[in-house]
């Protein structure tokens, strides 16, 4: 289906960003580089409503006219959260005779070794809705059994009998030979037209069964949700005469149109994160040189992420709905390609205890926003991390929302007193313990995220994000030995900003298996034109010239008797057997920068091939002008806030953010608010409002605190 | 802090250890990415980790298996006491694989880089990796000593000050089937070992160390003192269990005895009246045979605590020399898993008799293993791993899981990798139905691997497979898990032997499930009615 023409330049864009706990809704203005934007509490049961509402307000009150939107750009968290909360649609799965328990055997691994009551993840499919037929590829794609069209008629009907309104379709070896599970996709679709029907072959045609079928899975699960959800929002802007394009977020942080999304919604899974991460790279890259590590802490986790070179790191593998404490390999594992990110149990809300051995630990457990942090006065008795950081003084009790909470600071006191008891340390040495504790947990993490691309920690500035980020982000980067800290203005609605600076993009992938003495160069060179085709394809539906989009190589590349690949750019194409040494270079190249040197004698092989097609999308966010600021005095006062450096409590400058302008300097200790959030700066350190209306924090270089 | 008296508080302490751990994490996952081995980099079968120059472990990896508690520790302390610090100069590399210095077998082998800071020691990192081959038999029980089992390497540099011994690697190509993946893998350990030595510098520097010795002992003292109060919640006295196994024969089973004895704060186990030493590689070191202990009593006692020495201290063995847990050179060791891993099952049958609601009825495990060898058509030798996994054992809270490795933590290979790897084409591979034993809570299923040789050539095939004679017993009345099973061409096989399978050959291995728990009249009709919807139980 071919939309409207949306290389058109108008001069609004309308981004949407569906969060768990918020709604953000953000225009934003070409001509000027001016952003409006509404924060409104998600609603849950029909999340249209929200957005709705949000819409109406904000064009009613900044006078702007729906039909002046050139496009809509929008992300959600609905599809994630379907499947942490296992509210999708009853799913059946047809797959190989022999092969039903695929799903379930798993890769035989535990997730956490001392637990003897380890939990599984359960199949989204359950055993009585997982159902074979007889068929067989073999692994070099020849056909060894046909598929019995009558055995998979009535194993549909059967699933359709039990309620099942969508269909996973994964065939042994289908990412080789796709045709048993296109011709069952087809013929299912004929028979029960109202079933959603997922074939694995084009949901993630790589090799490895399991893994294969859980995305295949995950993606019929919520592909009936999808399908509603999609077509509700996009009749409802219609009806407000929003006409513009609608276009979805994908978890690699391009764009795709309705119907791709319908296809295959999967691929939408990590949208909302991958706005944010689009949102850093834009923020980071004029004062950040481009490496920028995105720190984003909310209230029950922080999520990390990698820009280099102004470009978020993409993965190719990832896990959806961890069940245990952010542990790998306890969520499903989902091969597509998403934005990089990692996501620890460190957060506002995170809970301080002792552990067995007399150490203070912090999180991963929360207490949400219900009863939440002691502080807030609503009945919480754990000492939190937001507890802590009112305690030191980088909170302000009488500001905290922008004054709208009233905050309980004695409960925070009362609630850190047992930590005191059992570690024999004052309240400070508590406060400041927790608040030091989290800081380890997360800057670890990003130590060994960064450390694993073979990267230099030291190279990058932080930005912070999010309620907590900006209170977190100087003493994480002192661990980190990083030089430079970076808080943007608004950053409660920086993601969704990032929705209108994506290009289009499509990324494809296929199974070659083959080694780079051994390939068949018109072969590969087919293959990869294949995957061009078939990516340009929904380019063009997506309404843009498929001629302009730049393309992509990639391949996933090991050396043989190697079990993980490493992916890597290659050169532009066409491949002929002149490019061998071009190819085995880069392999090297990439291998190298991640584990310093290759092993001797062993031939490189392709294990899947990748194209990635992107194209420019007209009238994207390449500017934007915050609210001008820099009304009435910045120095609100000062108050008691602890430092390490100073080993105790000094009287800190606090600054309002909102008068600051552009050119400004200081000197901490310091402490900026805003209403969203508050940015500490430790002593030493200096920072400047940026003339992109950052503050850029200039951290001193010593040991660590 | 000062240099001269550091203070390690709960915050400190706490803040260090991560940063510690991380780094040994950091390790772990350069080995992972660049071993050519499937055991280290699909099966975590390896361990990074950092000692105090005394030996005293102070971080290791947190996805390290449990064959490696407390071994490479002492591998560093037999490198101490035998090369001696004063001979040991910077860059530097030692290595072992002496299944009795290292890990129990020689397939592991362990390397050492002592960590400079000011010209002294300050640390030790780490590594051991299961390679991909270090020569001799095929991995089998049939080798009857040592010598039979591949390439011995004693305590040695391997590295003299940064420059790698070319004598060795020589030699050590000769001997093993896969020359460039098996030095490549020791290589891949290097990199670890390199990684660890400049980031704890890093945190020394950062924190103004000097050396981790204060570190280590107040981390160690905390741990054990945890550990020791931990078994202080264990009324005194002993506790004994019995196991009998599979055996090298029909009717010859072998027993595995224990005697666990609480004393207020220590545990000791002794596997006296435990069966001999045997003339097949299925006898278990000391070294592993304490792992397995160890890991069983921290799964009941103390399981979210990080590794580190003191968690262990408390815990001690004994078991008689030329026991199957306790074998002396040069016996043959390399399937020491096929015997190893029952041992934390018959501590945990000790255990119950005290501690019910914190042990496991015994796992469908050890771990089983089929290894493929022949000629590919165009005239190439090969050999090729397979492996599978049985059932978990019921618990007091939940059913068992099925299909996990336990206790060790090894993948099994796709079956679209395996049919790439391998000649074998694979009809089925699916859940045991009625393989979980009965119980409150059921055994998790084993399952069902059902491959037929589709190549011209015949295939050889020889297993590590066990309970399929003796499945894996129940705990205070649940029932005995699904015995395991070989069958060729339809007939059930004598697992202790090699076979070689002609073209159309079937092969069955049937994977056995874990025991129940409680007994089974106190299942309720829902979660019986869940095993009949879901095809767990069938007529």
């Amino acid at each position: 289906m071919r939309q409207e023409e949306i290389g058109v330049v108008s001069r609004y864009s309308l981004g949407i960003d569906i969060g768990g706990t918020f709604t953000d809704i953000v225009v934003y203005d070409r001509e000027t580089g001016r952003q409006f934007n509404r924060k409104v509490l998600t609603t849950h049961g029909d999340p249209s409503i929200g957005v709705m509402t949000g819409i109406d307000t904000l064009l009613k009150e900044d006078g702007l006219k729906p039909e002046e939107m050139g496009r809509v750009v929008h992300a959600t968290t609905l599809f994630t959260n379907s499947l942490i909360e296992r509210k999708g649609a009853v799913t059946g799965l047809i797959t190989t005779e022999g092969f039903r328990d695929t799903l379930e055997i798993g890769r035989e691994r535990k997730y956490e070794l001392y637990d003897i009551a380890i939990e599984k993840p359960a199949p989204l499919i359950p055993r009585n809705l997982r159902l074979e037929v007889g068929e067989r590829i073999k692994h070099d794609g020849s056909v060894k059994t046909p598929l019995d069209e009558q055995r998979l008629d009535k194993v549909a009907d059967e699933l359709v009998k039990n309620g099942a309104t969508s269909i996973a379709i994964v065939f042994l070896h289908s990412y080789k030979n796709p045709s048993h599970e296109r011709s069952a996709a087809a013929r299912v679709a004929k028979r029960h037209p109202k079933v959603a029907i997922s074939a694995s072959c084009d949901v993630a045609p790589e090799i490895r069964e399991f893994e294969r079928a859980s995305t295949t899975a995950a993606n019929a699960f919520i592909k009936p949700l999808a399908h509603v959800y999609l077509a509700n929002i996009a009749g409802q802007l219609k009806g407000r005469q929003v006409r513009a394009p609608f276009q979805l977020m994908l978890s690699n942080g391009g764009l795709t149109n309705v119907e791709e999304a319908k296809r295959s919604p999967v691929q939408l899974l990590e949208s909302g994160p991958a706005a944010g991460a689009l949102a850093a790279a834009f923020f980071g890259t004029e004062d950040g040189g481009g490496n920028v590590l995105a720190f984003d802490m909310g209230g029950t986790t922080a999520k990390l992420s990698v820009v280099d070179n102004g470009q978020p790191l993409i993965t190719y593998a990832f896990e959806a709905a961890r069940q245990k404490r952010f542990i790998e390999g306890s969520g499903f594992p989902i091969r597509i390609s998403s934005i990089e990110l990692i996501e620890i149990g460190a957060g506002g809300g995170s809970i301080a205890h002792i552990d067995e051995i007399g150490l203070l630990k912090v999180g991963p457990q929360s207490a949400g926003s219900e009863p939440g942090p002691a502080s807030y006065g609503r009945g919480g008795t754990n000492a939190t991390v937001t507890d802590a950081d009112f305690f030191l003084g980088y909170l302000n009790p009488d500001f905290f929302a922008g004054g709208t909470m009233k905050i309980d600071l004695k409960a925070a006191e009362r609630a850190m007193a047992p930590l005191m008891k059992q570690t024999g340390l004052s309240l400070t040495e508590v406060a400041w313990g927790i608040y030091d504790v989290v800081n380890e947990n997360m800057a670890s993490a990003a130590r060994v995220h960064i450390a694993e691309r073979g990267k230099d920690p030291r190279r990058y500035a932080i930005l912070a994000t999010g309620g907590a980020g900006p209170v977190h982000a100087y003493y994480v980067a002192k661990k980190l030995g990083l030089r430079k800290v970076i808080c943007p203005k608004a950053a409660g609605v920086a993601s969704a900003l990032g929705l209108l600076m994506a290009p289009a993009r499509i990324d494809r992938v296929a199974t070659v298996a083959v080694r780079i003495d051994q390939v068949k160069w018109t072969d590969l060179e087919a293959a990869y034109r294949k995957l061009e085709d078939n990516a340009k394809a929904v380019i063009a539906e997506t309404g843009l010239d498929p001629k302009k989009a730049k393309v992509t190589r990639l391949a996933d590349i090991r050396y043989v008797g190697q079990a993980f690949e490493v992916v890597v750019e290659l050169p532009d194409g066409p491949y002929t057997a002149a490019s061998k040494a071009a190819l085995n270079e880069a392999f090297e190249k990439a291998y190298i920068e991640k584990f310093t040197r290759t092993p001797p004698d062993v031939p490189a092989e392709f294990i899947n091939i990748r194209v990635s097609v992107k194209a420019e999308i007209a009238g994207s966010a390449t500017e934007v002008t915050l609210a001008a600021g820099g009304k009435g005095k910045a120095l609100k006062g000062k108050r008691p806030v602890y430092f390490p450096e100073a080993k105790g409590f000094v009287e800190a400058a606090v600054y309002d953010r909102y008068a600051m302008k552009p050119g400004d300097s200081f000197q901490g200790p310091a402490v900026v608010e805003e209403r969203e959030s508050t940015l500490i700066v430790g002593p030493g350190a200096s920072f400047v409002v940026a003339p992109s209306g950052n503050l850029v924090v200039t951290v001193p270089q010593e040991g660590a605190a | 802090m000062s240099e001269h008296a550091p203070a390690f508080g709960a915050v400190t302490l706490e803040v260090l250890w991560t940063r510690l751990i991380s780094i040994v994490d950091e390790a772990a996952k350069a080995v992972t990415r660049t071993a050519f081995s499937t055991l280290s980099n699909e099966a975590n079968d390896f361990a990074c980790v950092l000692t105090d120059e005394r030996g005293h472990l102070v971080a290791q990896n947190t996805g390290s298996i449990p064959s490696f508690i407390s071994t490479l520790p002492s591998t560093v302390k037999h490198f101490v006491r035998e090369i001696g610090v004063e001979r040991m100069k910077s860059g530097d590399i030692l290595c072992t694989n002496d299944p009795w210095k290292g890990t129990g077998h020689l397939n592991d082998v362990c390397v050492v880089r002592p960590i400079f800071r000011g010209g002294r020691i300050v640390a030790f990192a780490a590594s051991t990796s299961h390679v991909p081959d270090i020569g001799g038999k095929i991995r089998s029980v049939e080798p009857r000593e040592i010598f039979e089992e591949g390439f011995h390497i004693p305590p040695m540099k391997i590295f003299h000050e940064g420059v790698p011994s070319e004598t060795f690697f020589r030699v050590l190509k000769a001997q093993v089937r896969t020359p460039e993946q098996t030095v490549g893998d020791i290589y891949a350990q290097i990199t670890a070992l390199d990684l660890m030595d400049l980031r704890l510098n890093a945190l020394m520097d950062d924190y103004a160390l000097a050396r981790v010795t204060e570190l280590s002992d107040e981390l160690n003292r905390r741990c054990e003192a945890a550990m020791r109060e931990a078994i202080r919640g264990v009324p005194n006295g002993s506790y004994e269990f019995e196991m009998k196994t599979d055996g090298l024969a029909p009717n010859a089973p072998f027993v595995f005895r224990v005697r666990l004895t609480v004393a207020d704060e220590t545990i000791h186990a002794d596997f006296t009246g435990t069966s001999p030493v045997q003339p097949r590689a299925i006898n278990t070191c000391l070294c592993y045979t304490f792992a397995m202990v160890a890991y069983a009593v921290k799964c009941a006692l103390l399981p979210e605590i990080a590794n580190c020495e003191g968690v262990f201290r408390p815990i001690t063995i004994s078991v008689p020399e030329n026991s199957i847990l306790n074998p002396l050179f040069p016996a043959a060791v390399g399937g020491r898993s096929n015997t190893g891993h029952y041992v934390p099952a018959v501590v945990f049958g000790a255990l119950a008799k005290v501690l019910p609601e914190r042990v496991m009825a015994a796992p469908g495990s050890p771990l089983w293993n089929c290894t493929q060898s022949g000629v590919r058509p165009n005239g190439k030798p090969y050999a090729n791993n397979l492996f599978f996994n049985g059932g978990m054992g019921a618990v007091r809270a939940k059913d068992g899981e099925s299909t996990i490795s336990w206790p060790s933590n090894i993948s099994s290979t796709p079956v679209e990798v395996a049919e790439q790897n391998s000649p074998f084409f694979f009809r089925y591979k699916r859940l045991r139905p009625n393989s979980g034993g009965d119980g409150r809570h059921r055994g998790g299923l084993g399952q069902d691997i059902y491959m037929e040789n589709e190549s011209e050539s015949p295939i050889a095939v020889i297993f590590l497979a066990e309970r399929t004679r003796i499945p894996a017993p129940g705990l205070l009345g649940g029932r005995e898990g699904g015995r395991g099973d070989v069958v060729i061409d339809g007939t059930s096989m004598d697992t202790r032997h090699q076979y070689v399978l002609q073209k159309g050959a079937t092969l069955l291995l049937r994977t056995p499930g874990g025991g129940g728990y409680g007994p089974p009249e106190e299942r309720g009709a829902a979660a019986r009615a869940r095993d009949r919807l879901l095809g767990y139980v069938e007529d």
